[in-house]
């Protein structure tokens, strides 16, 4: 049985708080990611948190006089097309991928509107930080899909049903109850309860709770608004026989091969011995079969936040020039960024320390109002607290000092710089499978790069050079 | 159908890029470039090239942005150049350079 209540009442008799036997580990360490200091936890029953259109209820929220209206956001990388629609625009037929002309031919108040994926997400990142609150294995898939481990979480949440209360109390910024206790959300360092975040007041958040993440997803998908889907482990296979092989994760063509093939559930792909669909599909044909048949599990995989990252320098001699105190800062700055550890997160709060003459010190922390990793972006509140505040005598040790970190661009893939990287990732890709496919087809490749010789050269011929580009 | 064999000899080198093509300038009484005759960029230039001025039979100097001079090289094949990066007629923005040990003139991309 699939049992469904909703996310919002968080009914039910009070917690009993049961501490966790001193032998049970909560989480799986998982396997290594090969950084450097990032440990990935792994757990293998998730609730799968949905927002659905994420980026348009970010903008309806910050303008409201768009509520209720047709509105379309344009794509980040082609202005001339639709990314995200309104529930009203896409009932008069506008469809993301559409061009701007299609769109406004088919609605004509329609109301278009600029993307700002910085926005967006710097509001995910505060989702993020704010289920951390919940588990420590956060895994965010796309923007407004994140997957959260619950593994060993019944002792502190309790049962299934209290745990996905627990995520969507975390996600409403209210208070969560645990052991009987209030406890005041607003402890998280993301935001304050002057400072909610738009997300805290949305209606239709979707939940799925099950083992495995793709069971997890598959149940937030068939969750109604606000409410939550729970599949029971003893259920898994009867619930995923029901469900249309696009929840699969598959591509429009081999949807397609599928319901031509009269494959429309995964309870009729499962019927098919797995050597048939591999004969069909290769590699894929075997996974999709696991994935359908509930034999596979799939864990959620979170990422251990790095531990804060020092950069100090001692002077020779006592400073007191603030130019070389400025200077001083960006380097430290500089070296705390390259820090191995660093990778693949964006720095939330920064500080900075100075130990001065006749021992005293001085201390300047600032939170980023946009997780960044970009240096002068870290730098310039620091500086600007500095020309405020600056050390009363000469400083003999400067320090900064990185103390909370959100994901960086390789899983929030709409951030405005990492849109702009992963734009150039994906060029890069498709790039290099244009390049693949020429070499397949001609045997070799005619393509060439453009490269720098002697770009400050005073005859122009001299400055750039072709070379051929085999990436 | 058989697969084209692979290019012989195509390892990585570097190719020049912005060679300068020869072209023919008409001066003003000081020297300075007023037109320029038949420009042909390698294989016909591109259609906003074409556009813009390229492969026309003459173009005026609209104006003189820069002009210098670059002796070098003295040491194996000397370099003498008089520059001038100009913007000729209907925006074309191109530099024209006279090579002093020949007299012939040039052009090519800024």
């Amino acid at each position: 049985m699939v049992g469904k209540r909703t996310a919002r009442d968080g009914k039910g008799p009070p917690i009993t708080y049961r501490p966790l036997p001193p032998a049970i580990s909560p989480f799986h360490l998982g396997r290594d990611s090969g950084e450097v200091g990032t440990t990935e936890l792994s757990s293998e029953h998730a609730v799968c948190l949905w927002i659905s259109l994420f980026a348009i209820r970010c903008e309806v929220q910050r303008q409201p006089e768009l509520h209720g209206q047709e509105v379309a956001l344009l794509s980040n990388d082609d202005t001339r097309r639709i990314w995200e629609t309104s529930p009203q625009a896409r009932r008069a037929g506008v469809r993301p991928g559409m061009s701007v002309s299609q769109a406004v031919g088919l609605c004509p108040q329609i109301k278009l509107r600029e993307p700002d994926p910085v926005y967006y997400d710097e509001q995910f990142s505060n989702l993020i930080l704010a289920l951390g609150d919940v588990s420590p294995v956060i895994e965010p898939a796309e923007l407004g899909r994140v997957f959260i481990g619950v593994d060993g979480l019944e002792g502190l949440h309790g049962s299934p049903e209290e745990q996905v209360n627990a995520v969507a109390a975390a996600v409403k910024g209210g208070h969560m109850t645990v052991a009987g206790n209030k406890h005041p959300y607003h402890s998280l360092p993301s935001f304050t309860t002057m400072d909610r975040p738009v997300w805290s007041s949305w209606e239709g958040i979707r939940l799925g709770w099950a083992r495995g993440r793709f069971v997890a997803g598959v149940a937030a998908t068939k969750a109604k608004r606000g409410a939550v889907t729970i599949v029971p482990d003893t259920e898994r296979a009867g619930f995923l026989a029901s469900q249309p092989v696009e929840v699969l994760p598959i591509d429009l063509d081999t949807s397609r091969r599928l319901r031509q093939l009269g494959i429309t559930t995964l309870g009729a792909l499962v019927r098919l011995p797995a050597v048939a669909l591999v004969s069909q599909f290769g590699k894929e044909g075997h996974h999709l079969w696991l994935l359908a048949s509930g034999e596979t599990v799939d864990p959620v995989v979170g990422h251990e936040t790095p531990e804060p990252i020092v950069a100090a320098i001692d002077f020779p001699t006592p400073v007191t020039d603030r130019a070389m105190l400025l200077h001083a800062l960006d380097r430290l700055i500089e070296r705390a960024l390259r820090h191995p550890k660093r990778s693949g997160w964006r720095v939330l709060q920064v500080g900075v320390h100075g130990r001065q003459e006749h021992g005293t010190s001085w201390k300047v922390h600032v939170n980023l109002k946009c997780p960044s990793a970009d240096r002068n972006h870290i730098a310039a509140p620091l500086k600007t607290r500095l020309e405020q505040a600056p050390p009363t005598t000469a400083v003999e040790n400067l320090a900064v000092e990185f103390t909370a970190f959100v994901r960086g661009t390789d899983e929030l893939q709409l951030f405005a710089r990492d849109a702009a990287s992963s734009a150039r990732a994906g060029r890069r890709r498709a790039l290099r499978a244009a390049v693949r496919e020429i070499k397949n087809r001609f045997r070799y490749c005619s393509l060439c790069q453009v490269v720098e010789v002697h770009p400050q050269s005073r005859l122009p011929e001299r400055r750039y050079a072709l070379i051929d580009y085999d990436p | 159908m058989t697969p084209r064999p692979p290019r012989p000899g195509r390892s990585d080198r570097l190719r020049p890029l912005n060679l300068p093509q020869p072209a023919e300038v008409e001066l003003d009484g000081q020297g300075r470039p007023t037109a320029v005759n038949s420009i042909q960029p390698p294989n016909g230039g591109t259609a906003e090239q074409r556009e813009k001025g390229y492969g026309q039979e003459r173009r005026a100097v609209e104006s003189i942005l820069e002009i210098w001079r670059v002796d070098d090289e003295w040491w194996r094949q000397p370099i003498s150049r008089w520059y001038a990066e100009v913007v000729l007629e209907g925006g074309m923005h191109v530099t024209l350079y006279e090579d002093l040990m020949t007299g012939d003139w040039y052009i090519q991309r800024p």
